[in-house]
């Protein structure tokens, strides 16, 4: 355990652990759009960023990415000083050039009281900040259906060879997890459309609700070990039939 | 497009087959077909046992990796300030009006491909153009007729 000062308040963590999953656990609100307990700390947002310094760092102090920053003895750190909200602003303001139509985004800067952007705005932009959570949650799934592709202004996240995802399988981890929405994907009656990609849903056999698509099940039930029956029946349906089933339990416990 | 993709067994032989030697099999890739085809980046992620997406990622880039068919024959036309102070543009424009393709582009024929470079520190001997990785100094528009046949 390692003891360190935490906006003036002391607090005790693990060694090795990164600093932003410290401040998460005093909730302490720190902005942060690349990070997702799912995968490694990346660092591309930059906006976890804290000031730091030490007792014997003769007032001299530092920012870090505390999302990438492990904690150490005796850190005295500050989440919300005046040059770290001044910083934040600033990354924000940028972030507020490049994508101007992003609610999030907006929302965001708003908090931090900026409301229209200082720089050039970028007039054909996306709502892509290029965090890289959705390919890195791919690669987590163990899909690897996407990736960056290309480098500078013109990298973007995109399937291999630009062409429908071979290894895709629709388990929608990408969208649901975009910090600002871009992944685009439809239902559409019994069909899910993503990356341009069109997976057929698995149906309850009990209610008729559409579930996860035929892909993702075979996926789950090949590599989880989970039975392929289990995904014919929705979650709900397989809630009801718990009870059904702890009363049999119930019963035979009762017999015995 | 299709090729003869014979000589990627050979290529991939060359190195131990796993992710380490990714980069290096798409150099050789690149030498021997002057650009990536599709067909050998499906092979090299079978082979090697990276996934695709990867491989795409890595192949994108890179600069030196090339995804469109190049020509045998690769100009560079050298666009840095002192080329550009020089002429530059009129040596190009003149490459441009002979080989009737833009800058950044290859001639149907897979014979030519025309590009821009930004400097190559020659500038001393500026206009620069290269062809096939031999730099020509002081070049002039009459001289576009001579850069094309050269070797």
């Amino acid at each position: 355990m390692v003891n360190l000062t935490i906006n003036g308040r002391i607090v005790q963590a693990k060694e090795g652990e990164m600093l932003l999953t410290v401040l998460r656990r005093e909730k302490i609100d720190v902005p942060a759009l690349c990070h997702h307990e799912a995968v490694e700390p990346f660092g591309a947002c930059r906006l976890c960023t804290v000031e730091i310094t030490k007792e014997d760092w003769n007032g001299y102090s530092n920012y870090v990415t505390s999302c990438l920053y492990p904690v150490e003895e005796g850190l005295i750190v500050s989440t919300h000083s005046p040059k770290v909200n001044e910083l934040r602003k600033t990354i924000l303001d940028l972030f507020l050039a490049r994508h101007p139509n992003s609610p999030e985004i907006r929302q965001l800067a708003a908090d931090y009281g900026v409301f229209k952007t200082s720089y050039e705005t970028v007039v054909d932009g996306n709502n892509c900040i290029l965090c890289a959570i959705c390919t890195r949650i791919c690669d987590t799934m163990g899909f690897h259906a996407i990736s960056t592709v290309g480098r500078g202004h013109g990298k973007e996240v995109a399937p291999p060879l630009h062409q429908v995802p071979p290894d895709c399988v629709g388990c929608l981890a990408c969208a649901l997890n975009c910090p600002t929405h871009y992944i685009e994907y439809t239902f559409d009656n019994n069909y899910l459309t993503i990356w341009d990609k069109k997976f057929e849903l698995m149906v309850c056999s009990r209610c008729g609700k559409k579930t996860i698509t035929k892909e993702f099940a075979e996926y789950l039930s090949k590599h989880r070990d989970i039975p392929f029956s289990y995904f014919e029946i929705c979650d709900e349906c397989h809630r009801k039939e718990l009870a059904a089933t702890m009363g049999q339990i119930t019963s035979w416990e009762r017999e015995a | 497009m299709k090729h003869n993709l014979d000589k990627l067994s050979a290529i991939f032989n060359r190195y131990p087959q796993n992710r380490e030697s990714l980069i290096a099999v798409l150099q050789d890739i690149q030498k021997e077909y002057h650009y990536l085809p599709e067909e050998a980046l499906q092979a090299t992620a079978k082979t090697l046992d990276v996934p695709l997406s990867k491989v795409f990622s890595v192949a994108t880039f890179y600069n030196a990796f090339s995804h469109y068919p190049r020509g045998e024959k690769i100009i560079r036309i050298c666009v840095g300030t002192t080329c550009h102070i020089r002429g530059a543009h009129l040596v190009q424009e003149q490459l441009e009006n002979r080989l009737n393709i833009k800058a950044g582009s290859t001639t149907k024929d897979l014979k030519y491909t025309l590009e821009t470079v930004n400097c190559v520190g020659a500038c001393s001997q500026a206009p620069v153009v290269i062809v096939n990785n031999k730099y020509y100094g002081h070049v002039k528009v009459s001289d576009a007729k001579k850069l094309l046949r050269s070797k």
